[in-house]
This record gives C-alpha cells, sequence and structure tokens, in this order.
C-alpha cells in the first residue's frame, strides 16, 4: 500500500487539490476524488490517498473558533481492479 | 499552509494551544507564592468608588490598587501599566506565532485593554454595584447613604464592557476594523477558562461532594440534549425550509449544539463545501450575543430561585464558549445580586459560572466524537462509499478543544497540590487569588468588549432563510428543552452559602 498526501483548498467556489506532483481544480469534492483517482492510480499498487484541508483557507475570523476542517482517506485501487 | 498531520500539529500556532499557554504560565506564577515568591500581586485589581466622593477629592487609588498584598506600595498607576506590560507582551507572542500581525495586534489589544478598564472602572461605581440588603447587620447600601441605585453587583461592569463593544461593532465599524486582529473573544475566554479551573480546584476543596455532581449533572444533561436537539433540528430544517441534506445537517449542528465549532467539524466530517459553514456562522455569532443580552436577566427575573439550572441551561442554550462564559458570569452576578436582594444571604460566586462551563465544556469534549461519528455514518449510509473514503479516528483528536486541557490541568493540578501539601493551602489560595480574581475578571470584560465589536447586527440582512430558522429553533426548540433538561439533571442544586 502507496500513501500520498494531498493538500485540499476550497476557494470561493471550486476545490483545489495539490501535492504529488500534481494539482487538481474542481468545483465539487466528489469531482476531485474521481479526477486524482484516475490520475494516481498504479497497475498494480493500492494508494492511500490522504487529503488533509488547508485550514489557512477558511477566514480568519472564524478560525479562533474552531481550526480545523477535514481531513480524510481517498482509497485508490489499482487500475487492474478498477477495470 | 496550515493543516494537521500530527498530534501535536498547531501546538504553537492556534489561539486554542496558545490559551492553555498563557492560561498554565500565569497559573504556574502564581504557585511560586508556596515558595515565598508573589510574581503576580502586580495585576490591578478595580476597586468600588463613590462618584461625588471622587469628584471631591480625587486619587487613582480610589479607582484601582495592585491586587497583591506584597504590591501595596506601589502607585496605582505602575501597577496598570505593569498589568498592561505583561498581558500584552504574553498576547502578542502568540499573535506572532500565530501568523497575525503583531503590530495591529498591538494596536487593537492596547485599544481593547483601554475600553475594558474604562468600563471596569465605570462599572465599579457604588450607584451601580451596591446592593440593598442587610448581611450580618451591616447594609452597605445605607452605609453608603446612596439616595438611589441599579443594585447590579459586578454584573454592572460587564454589561458596560458589553455596551461599549456593541457600540464600536454597529456604530463605529471603522474603527471595529482596525481593532479585528485583536477581536479574539474565544482566545480570551478560552483563558479565562483555564483561570476558572483554578477556582474549580478550590471549589471542589470547599464543597467536593457538590462540585461532583455538578460535574456528572453536566454531562448527563449534555448527553440527553443532544439526543433531542439535533434530529428536532435536523428534521425542521429538511422538512419545513427545505434545506439539502448537508445544510441541514451543518445547521443542526450549529444550531443544536455548540454553534460555530459544532458547524465547521460537521461540515467537516461530512465534507460539505465551507461556505455553508461560514454562512451558518455568521448566524450563530450575531444570535449567541441576542442570547447573551437577554437569557441571563430572564432567568435572573423568572427563576432567581434556580441558580444552577439556570447556568447549566445557558450552557446547553448559548453557542460559542465566549457567549456561553460571559453570559454566565453576568448571570453568575445578577443571581446573586438578586438573591441578596431577596434574603440577605450571599451564595458563593462562581458556582452559577461554573454551570454554565461545565456543561458547555462537556459539549465541546463530545463534538470531536460526534462528527467522527457522524462522518462514519455519512460515509457509510448517506454516501454509501464504505470501501472509497475512510476517516481516521485522530480526528477526534484534531477537533478536541485544547483549552480544555488547560482547564482540567489547573483544577486538578490545584487538587493535587491541596492533598499532597495541605499545610500550604493557605500559601495556594493566596497565591492564586490573583489569577482566579483580577486576571480572570479582566479577560472576561475583554470578551464582552471584543465580541461586541466583531457583532454587526445589520449582517442578519440578506441570511433569510437561515436567521429564521435559527431564530424558530432557538426559541421553540433549544430554550424550553435546555431549561427542561438542567431542570431534570440539577434541581435541588443550590449554590454553598459564601461565609
Amino acid at each position: 500500500m502507496t500513501k500520498i498526501d494531498i493538500e485540499l483548498r476550497y476557494e470561493r467556489d471550486r476545490w483545489r487539490a495539490r501535492g504529488a506532483g500534481i494539482e487538481i481544480v474542481h468545483a465539487e469534492l466528489r469531482g476531485i476524488e474521481t479526477l486524482l483517482a484516475s490520475q494516481l492510480a498504479t497497475e498494480r499498487t493500492p494508494l492511500d490517498v490522504e487529503l488533509r484541508f488547508d485550514t489557512a483557507a477558511l477566514p480568519r475570523w472564524l478560525l479562533q473558533y474552531h481550526g480545523h476542517y477535514c481531513n480524510y482517506v481517498l482509497h485508490v485501487p489499482p487500475r487492474g481492479a478498477q477495470a | 499552509m496550515s493543516t494537521n498531520r500530527r498530534w501535536n500539529s498547531g501546538m504553537f500556532a492556534t489561539e486554542d494551544w496558545w490559551s492553555v499557554w498563557i492560561g498554565l504560565a500565569l497559573f504556574g506564577a502564581g504557585l511560586l507564592a508556596l515558595a515565598g515568591l508573589d510574581l503576580v500581586g502586580w495585576m490591578a485589581r478595580p476597586r468600588p468608588w463613590e462618584w461625588t466622593d471622587t469628584v471631591s477629592a480625587f486619587a487613582w487609588g480610589k479607582w484601582f490598587a495592585p491586587a497583591g498584598a506584597g504590591y501595596a506600595g506601589w502607585h496605582p498607576l505602575v501597577s496598570w501599566l505593569v498589568s498592561y506590560a505583561v498581558f500584552t507582551a504574553l498576547f502578542a507572542v502568540g499573535a506572532y506565532f500565530q501568523r497575525l500581525s503583531v503590530r495591529r495586534f498591538v494596536f487593537g489589544f492596547s485599544a481593547l485593554y483601554v475600553i475594558t478598564w474604562l468600563a471596569w472602572i465605570a462599572g465599579n461605581e457604588l450607584h451601580l454595584t451596591i446592593v440593598n440588603a442587610t448581611v450580618d447587620g451591616h447594609n452597605r447600601y445605607r452605609e453608603a447613604a446612596l439616595s438611589w441605585g441599579l443594585q447590579l453587583s459586578e454584573g454592572a461592569p460587564f454589561l458596560l464592557a458589553l455596551v461599549a463593544g456593541l457600540a464600536i461593532g454597529n456604530f463605529a465599524k471603522g474603527f471595529a476594523g482596525r481593532l479585528a486582529e485583536a477581536a479574539k473573544p474565544e482566545w480570551y475566554i478560552k483563558t479565562a477558562i483555564v483561570f476558572l479551573g483554578v477556582t474549580l480546584g478550590a471549589q471542589t476543596i470547599q464543597a467536593s461532594a457538590f462540585a461532583l455532581d455538578l460535574i456528572l449533572a453536566g454531562a448527563a444533561a449534555t448527553f440527553v440534549a443532544y439526543l433531542l436537539f439535533w434530529p428536532i433540528v435536523y428534521t425542521v430544517a429538511r422538512r419545513m425550509f427545505k434545506f439539502p441534506r448537508d445544510a441541514a445537517a451543518v445547521l443542526a449542528s450549529g444550531i443544536s449544539i455548540c454553534g460555530v465549532s459544532a458547524a465547521i467539524a460537521t461540515a467537516g466530517a461530512i465534507r460539505a463545501k465551507p461556505v455553508i459553514p461560514v454562512a451558518v456562522s455568521m448566524v450563530v455569532v450575531i444570535f449567541a450575543m441576542l442570547e447573551l443580552i437577554v437569557l441571563p436577566g430572564a432567568y435572573t427575573a423568572f427563576f432567581p430561585d434556580a441558580p444552577v439550572v439556570n447556568g447549566a441551561a445557558l450552557g446547553m442554550t448559548v453557542k460559542t464558549d465566549g457567549a456561553d462564559a460571559a453570559a454566565g458570569a453576568l448571570l453568575d452576578e445578577l443571581m446573586n445580586a438578586r438573591h441578596l436582594q431577596l434574603t440577605g444571604e450571599h451564595w458563593q460566586v462562581g458556582w452559577i459560572l461554573s454551570a454554565a462551563i461545565l456543561t458547555k465544556i462537556w459539549i465541546d469534549v463530545f463534538i470531536g466524537v460526534w462528527a467522527f461519528l457522524l462522518a462514519i455514518v455519512w460515509i457509510k449510509k448517506v454516501e454509501q462509499r464504505s470501501g472509497v473514503v475512510s476517516i481516521s479516528p485522530m480526528e477526534i483528536w484534531f477537533r478536541f478543544p485544547k483549552f480544555v486541557l488547560g482547564y482540567f490541568v489547573a483544577w486538578l493540578g490545584y487538587l493535587a497540590i491541596a492533598a499532597a501539601w495541605p499545610a500550604g493551602k493557605p500559601l495556594l489560595a493566596s497565591g492564586t487569588a490573583v489569577v482566579q480574581g483580577p486576571m480572570r475578571t479582566m479577560l472576561f470584560m475583554m470578551t464582552f468588549v471584543a465580541m461586541g465589536t466583531m457583532t454587526d447586527f445589520t449582517k442578519l440582512k440578506g441570511l433569510g432563510k437561515v436567521a429564521l430558522l435559527y431564530g424558530l429553533a432557538l426559541v421553540v426548540v433549544i430554550v424550553p428543552i435546555a431549561y427542561a433538561v438542567a431542570y431534570l439533571f440539577h434541581h435541588g442544586l443550590m449554590p454553598p452559602l459564601a461565609p
């Protein structure tokens, strides 16, 4: 199992995922996940993509109330298994 | 970039952690009294004064003086300036590590400090504070020969601080904007809550069974309230207001659990777009201010014989830690003044506030667990993507409010020292008296002012449906159920009488 770290931000009206040499933008998180899966999937090895939200993207006045948003793991199967 | 990766992420980068460091540093300084060192007695403390007396013969010492006996020879202004310098330096260091603009922070903090002290001094004028009651054969109101009095006790400075903050936030918006870097009510109140851990330690020694009752009842009441509030508000948001599932979940958490923090935690858990919790948070902050203005006075007027029930009900009703603690402090003072007026008896100050804080702290602690469970339910049942995405249990820790650790360390630390060295109890009490007295009160006062400066009621315009749901849920669901649950678990509990 390979692990990859991706930083997630929300900018105005779209999500931006950056890390592991790629940068993806999409209006929906599901769209980001699909694009990540298609770009990162390998032929044989399953991947765990750790998506960590950059809290600096939240309005600054809000951070004093809660400084954490969402971290989660996207499990990407090998291309062979996807087919 | 600021992401949570390890268990110690953000230890020097968030106001939550900085409230722990500053709170425990000053608690530690107070503990040096055990070694014969008074490192906190320089703190200025306002004094009760009467305006005709002050006008006829002015002296700074009539308004404030150093709190520690060892500093009694200091000029009051020196004490005030040292207090300013120490608190500004401590918070400016925290601001630096949080990557705030230190220059703008120090400007804002200085302005808030001055406004706080003006309100604090003015609020200690006898016509505002002193209660017309005979205690042990003495009636201080009559002895002061006052022709009138509002009899608000220590609630008067809190109310003045709130009015000053709201006036700036709503009528001097340019100035409020210049204070924004230092308008951190959550930071100030969380630091004050760490100090309150010391108070709870002292209270636990005086009345351990009552303190234990309060802690357990608070936890149970919080749990019951969760189970009732959330599904009701979620259903109303979905069925009556036709909100989509993600918005309804965020709203239900924000309205029914612990406001902004719950809204953000829930939005993160269900991976909603951050614009949803941001909109909900704006409404929560403004309504929390309305709750702070209305509820302490209303509970004092309608339920003067149920002090602990009132405190616990506040803890379950008022969202945001700052507004809850501020409302609890105000309720404590108003209820005590009212009880003194009615019976001539003094309750020990601080128990009603502790009831409000303890209930809220349990809510804060549970929010991480709640968000984690909600995330699992969302992935498995709503999105039905069990094998595709998962959430780590570390999320509970990332969401855990760290200032609670400071509160418990101060509480249990105080108890441990008192248990290990019973002969040192008087030194322990006197050394920490300044921390849990004027230092804590000043940070409460700054919270009132800072909250006021960042509350702009005109922002409610344009948030129509969200604001309407919030108002409706608050009046019809939250306030009555919170009071009923608080009554169920706390009725009969009364604060011990002051010696």
